[in-house]
């Protein structure tokens, strides 16, 4: 990462509505190197819509992303994640019929055979660039304590092992940006904890990561920049200890 | 063994090495990539019908004796029609999909398709000019007849290699899609479509790679069939066919190669081609009748009890650093 801290991402002005409702009105933020950013915000703020909008799965009504300087607005998903832009979801969206190993093996970029003619090629061309990366994603199991899951069914995994499964599928895909909807929803206090550890681990790294969180005590451990959303809007940017002071964000959360 | 036994059991392997491509080109878009196809069997007729215009010659109007219309005669030499009925297969899947695959999720596609499937007996029942209405085509010669000196069960033994030869190239077609990184992609699209998306894949070139290469394999069943019965017309093709097709995958284990050939010799053969050789009884049309009532009924048991067939998808494990061979398969 370089000294200059340039924004990784800035979003300028975005909108979207969804018959009528304005979901997101004109939010603009910057998401820095090298860090967590924090999104947060009551319920219906956007920050989710926002997210979905970098994320590529939905098209902005108006406004611009760009990512690393480029212009990125409404391009698809796909692409978004070959850019290196990769998402983890709220609700577990593991590939229930292939085993751990195979749901972090889909995630590799840029595969061999995963097209037809490469795949016609045979085994002989595809098949060292896939022992290598089995290599790669036992590490990744090993580092998160799910070898032992490694040929269970991902459809068979307890909610916080999905949860493990989602973050290990999205750091296999060589993430420059990592968005994160809620990582820890729904799992068990130790779990929770663990989760947080492995995030400070990858910020540690320098992996750079936007996340949403509702537990502001997490937020306030791991985020060093805090967007605040609400109705639609960014209504505070900065540091948590900036974000206590601020009055619209006290009364977006006290009213909200 | 008898003349009459050999017929028989030649005309049965004939049928099953075109129920099985038909199969596998099914699994290929239901199995592996999650496709509701309800369209299937038309991609299989366009298949037929384009291999037997092909060798059918140009069509002669009726006043020189010609009792048949169809669009585009020629007289290709075996193989090219079916090559070409492959290639019409995978064009006609390319247009489809490019309008299904690409816009409509999975629910709202298998409406669709079912609703294609329909439009197209339609069409090529009513016009008359283009594959001759619902008479059909027939008396397609039958490939390399003219060319060996071959008594007739010894020209069913040759179509039986014949068969046996176009089936292994499918297969092979087949298996390196599914043995593949692209075989574990259109998996995970399969089972969640926009996670896949979220991961760089893209999920509409894939869906519609396997929906043409279902489509080409089986506009190469139906010719193979034509080939063999010379004749082809819309009640071949109806789309109750295409129910028996996902019945054979659905018992023999979506996703499995071999469970899906076990699923067209249970199917497809023992039940509908095997049993046209048995002797009737009952009123005319009860055997018929009861087949597709044992097709259906066989299709919701297992969805009910077994829904991942006889032979489910295999479970992909791939061994420790130190041995060699990757991946080590076992059932799962």
């Amino acid at each position: 990462m370089s000294g200059l801290s340039a924004p990784v991402l800035a979003v300028q002005d975005l909108h979207r509505e969804f018959g009528g409702v304005h979901a997101v009105n004109g939010a603009s933020f910057t998401v820095p190197p090298g860090r967590i950013t924090g999104l947060i915000g009551p319920n219906g703020a956007g920050k989710s819509t926002a997210l979905n909008i970098i994320a590529g799965a939905l098209k902005p009504s108006a406004g611009t992303v760009s990512y690393q300087g480029k212009d990125v607005t409404a391009l698809p998903s796909y692409r978004m994640a070959r850019r290196g832009i990769i998402r983890t979801f709220q609700l577990s969206s593991e590939f229930a019929a292939l085993t751990v190993l195979e749901n972090l093996l889909v995630a590799a970029p840029a595969q061999r055979g995963e097209t037809l003619w490469q795949a016609a090629l045979g085994k002989w061309y595809w098949r060292p660039q896939e022992r290598a990366l089995v290599e790669r994603a036992r590490q990744l199991m090993a580092r998160f304590d799910m070898s032992a899951k490694e040929d269970e069914y991902a459809g068979n995994l307890s909610g916080g092992q999905k949860r493990l499964l989602e973050l290990m599928r999205g750091l296999m895909a060589n993430p420059t940006l990592l968005l994160l909807d809620e990582p820890m929803a729904g799992v068990n206090p130790s779990l929770a904890r663990r989760i947080e550890q492995h995030l400070a681990d990858l910020v540690g790294e320098g992996l750079t990561m936007l996340m949403i969180e509702h537990e502001l005590a997490v937020v306030e451990r791991l985020c060093d920049s805090i967007v605040v959303m609400a109705q639609g809007r960014v209504i505070s940017e900065g540091t948590m200890a900036d974000i206590r002071s601020d009055q619209e964000v006290l009364d977006a959360y006290l009213i909200g | 063994m008898s003349v009459a036994w050999q017929f028989y059991i030649s005309t049965v392997l004939i049928y099953l090495g075109v129920d099985v491509m038909a199969c596998w080109g099914l699994n290929l878009q239901f199995g592996v990539a999650g496709l509701v196809n309800f369209a299937f069997i038309i991609f299989q007729a366009a298949g037929a019908y384009t291999a037997a215009v092909l060798t059918l010659g140009p069509a002669k109007p009726a006043s020189q004796g010609g009792f048949q219309q169809y669009l585009g005669g020629a007289h290709w030499p075996f193989p090219l029609p079916i090559l070409a009925a492959g290639l019409v297969g995978g064009l006609l899947a390319a247009l489809v999909s490019g309008v299904t695959v690409r816009r409509l999720r999975s629910d709202y596609e298998a409406m669709v398709m079912l609703v294609v499937s329909l439009i197209a007996t339609s069409v090529a029942t009513n016009q008359i000019g283009l594959v001759n209405g619902p008479n059909g085509l027939a008396l397609v010669p039958k490939p390399l007849a003219t060319l060996v000196g071959l008594s007739p069960i010894g020209y069913q033994w040759l179509f039986v290699g014949i068969t046996a030869a176009i089936a292994v190239c499918v297969y092979w077609l087949v298996h390196i899609v599914t043995s593949s990184p692209l075989g574990r992609t259109l998996r995970a699209v399969r089972d969640n479509e926009q996670a896949a998306a979220a991961l760089g894949k893209n999920v509409t070139g894939l869906r519609m790679l396997a929906f043409i290469l279902g489509g080409v394999i089986a506009g190469i069943s139906g010719a193979v069939l034509v080939e063999f019965i010379s004749a082809w017309s819309p009640g071949s093709w109806l789309y109750p066919e295409t129910f028996v097709y996902f019945t054979a995958v659905i018992v023999g284990g979506a996703g499995n190669n071999l469970g899906v050939t076990v699923g067209a010799l249970l199917v497809p053969v023992a039940f509908l081609e095997a049993t046209r050789f048995l002797p009737q009884f009952g009123p005319a049309g009860l055997i018929d009748a009861l087949q597709w009532i044992v097709v259906g009924v066989l299709a919701l048991v297992f969805l009910w009890f077994w829904p991942r067939g006889v032979i489910p998808e295999r479970r992909r494990r791939f061994p420790m650093a130190a041995k060699d061979e990757v991946p080590v398969r076992t059932g799962g």
